[in-house]
């Protein structure tokens, strides 16, 4: 039993809300450090660490190459490492692209931790009176990418029985593959389509359809809202103050360690790991009350 | 496996491609460059390179460039120095020669619309670095020329001023908006 599942959705969707919105506001290295190791240790917890695992082996070559792409479209910075077509390649360029690269993933990995709680019937149940048509269509695309690689699995299961990848060489492989693809796009169309008539043919969108759904705002989800709301705003407000300055070009600037940067770190770190500290808690509980029985 | 080898060779057709096409050099190899020693008959230009109109713009001044290193008290990042022009020398090559010589940081792009170069940034203060309305322009002999600075051949005892303008120009008496 995870404590995301019994929290109500929305204080986890306000949590999810401002770790999301910090993550992206600043390029301060130990602001995106911070977001990024709560986002995949959380990760980890939600999804298992064999999947985080998994996820981080597929995210190193992307980190690379947007950490790789920067210094040779952006020749600023003071620390010249060497010289590509007569334009310096620096240092800091580098760095600049790491950092980046670093907030994008940890953008990533807290949109992906966001998909593993707020299903979408949680999503439906906060937004389908204030704007039905909208969380319907947006509930049906996040579930659509799980979807498609269920699919995609499902397609190439069937396509390795029929023999397709008995070919030895490569590139034969590699346009299998493409096949595959092919069919994949084709039937996830006609999917759309029959989703469409299907969903029609149910009557969603009439007017008077109800939802029904077993959340109560019990008081620990108050604390957890207002432990959030505190941290959240307090994180945004150092951040609209400044304490978030950092300049990359033409040198590295100096850690911020001022009072408001000092508080920011704070705020983030507390906001970050608490959902750590809940979801371990309630492990740790459960298990014990698992072993009394 | 026919096929797994014409691919492998256009792949390492295409590799071998972008390594010629790139040149890698070191630092000291990339401002090792001579200058000329100025003799009797050898034709000169002067250049200077200033930005003193960010001193009176300085609250406009990235915060990140607020150091004497980069914008230099007397506004002065080469001061007037002699050069001797070589043949087909533009406006460009000689500041390139310049700085390099002088290791100061530039950058530049080669812009296909105008098919000239473009100065981005001199010694780290690049354009809108003061201001939307700033950037790097050259004068010569006191006119600027409205003509990329590849493309501007520059003859015996030319005064080439490349200056910093923190208002499009006219700050440093640019009057191209006079003449229309």
């Amino acid at each position: 039993m995870r404590y995301f599942d019994r929290l109500h959705p929305a204080a986890a969707l306000v949590y999810f809300l401002f770790m999301i919105l910090t993550a992206m506001l600043s390029l301060n290295p130990a602001v995106i450090v911070l977001c990024y190791l709560s986002g995949v240790i959380f990760c980890g917890i939600l999804t298992g660490f064999k999947n985080l695992f998994k996820s981080l082996l597929y995210s190193i070559p992307l980190t690379a190459l947007i950490a790789l792409t920067n210094p040779i479209f952006s020749h600023r910075g003071e620390t010249v490492l060497f010289f590509l077509n007569d334009n310096p390649v620096t240092k800091e360029a580098i760095l600049y692209g790491v950092f980046t690269a670093l907030m994008l993933m940890s953008v990533f990995y807290w949109c992906r931790n966001y998909s593993t709680v707020m299903t979408t019937d949680k999503f439906i149940y906060l937004f389908g009176r204030a704007i039905p048509k909208l969380s319907l269509v947006l509930s049906l695309i996040l579930a659509f990418i799980p979807k498609l690689k269920r699919k995609y699995k499902e397609i190439d299961a069937a396509q390795k029985a029929l023999g397709v990848y008995a070919a030895k060489s490569y590139v034969d492989k590699i346009r299998s593959k493409m096949r595959v693809l092919s069919i994949l796009l084709t039937d996830s169309l006609e999917n759309a389509v029959e989703t469409a008539d299907s969903m029609r043919a149910r009557g969603y969108g009439l007017k008077h359809r109800t939802s029904f759904a077993l959340y109560r705002f019990e008081i620990s989800d108050g604390i957890f809202l207002a432990v959030t709301a505190v941290l959240g705003i307090g994180c945004i407000a150092c951040i609209a103050a400044g304490g978030a300055n950092f300049n990359f070009y033409p040198a590295l600037s100096r850690l911020n360690l001022s009072a408001v940067s000092c508080a920011l770190y704070a705020c983030l770190a507390l906001l970050g790991f608490m959902s750590l500290f809940v979801e371990v808690k309630e492990n740790i509980l459960w298990r014990l009350l698992k072993s009394k029985i | 496996m026919k096929k797994d080898i014409f691919a492998l060779c256009i792949v390492i057709f295409l590799v071998v491609l972008i390594c010629t096409g790139t040149k890698i050099q070191s630092v000291d190899d990339y401002y090792l460059t001579h200058i000329d020693d100025i003799k009797e008959d050898s034709q000169t230009v002067f250049l200077t390179v200033k930005c003193d109109t960010v001193l009176k713009n300085w609250d406009k001044l990235d915060s990140a460039l607020r150091y004497e290193k980069y914008v230099p008290g007397d506004g002065f990042i080469l001061k007037r120095t002699e050069y001797v022009l070589r043949d087909k020398d533009t406006a460009y090559s000689i500041l390139d020669r310049a700085v390099r010589y002088n290791k100061i940081h530039m950058e530049c792009t080669y812009s296909a619309n105008y098919s000239s170069v473009y100065v981005q940034g001199i010694n780290q203060l690049y354009e809108f670095s003061c201001g939307e309305l700033s950037g790097w322009m050259y004068m010569v002999n006191g006119v600027f020329p409205n003509y990329g600075c590849s493309k501007y051949y520059l003859s015996d005892g030319d005064e080439l001023v490349w200056c910093y303008t923190c208002d499009l120009g006219r700050d440093v008496g640019c009057d191209w908006g006079l003449m229309r």
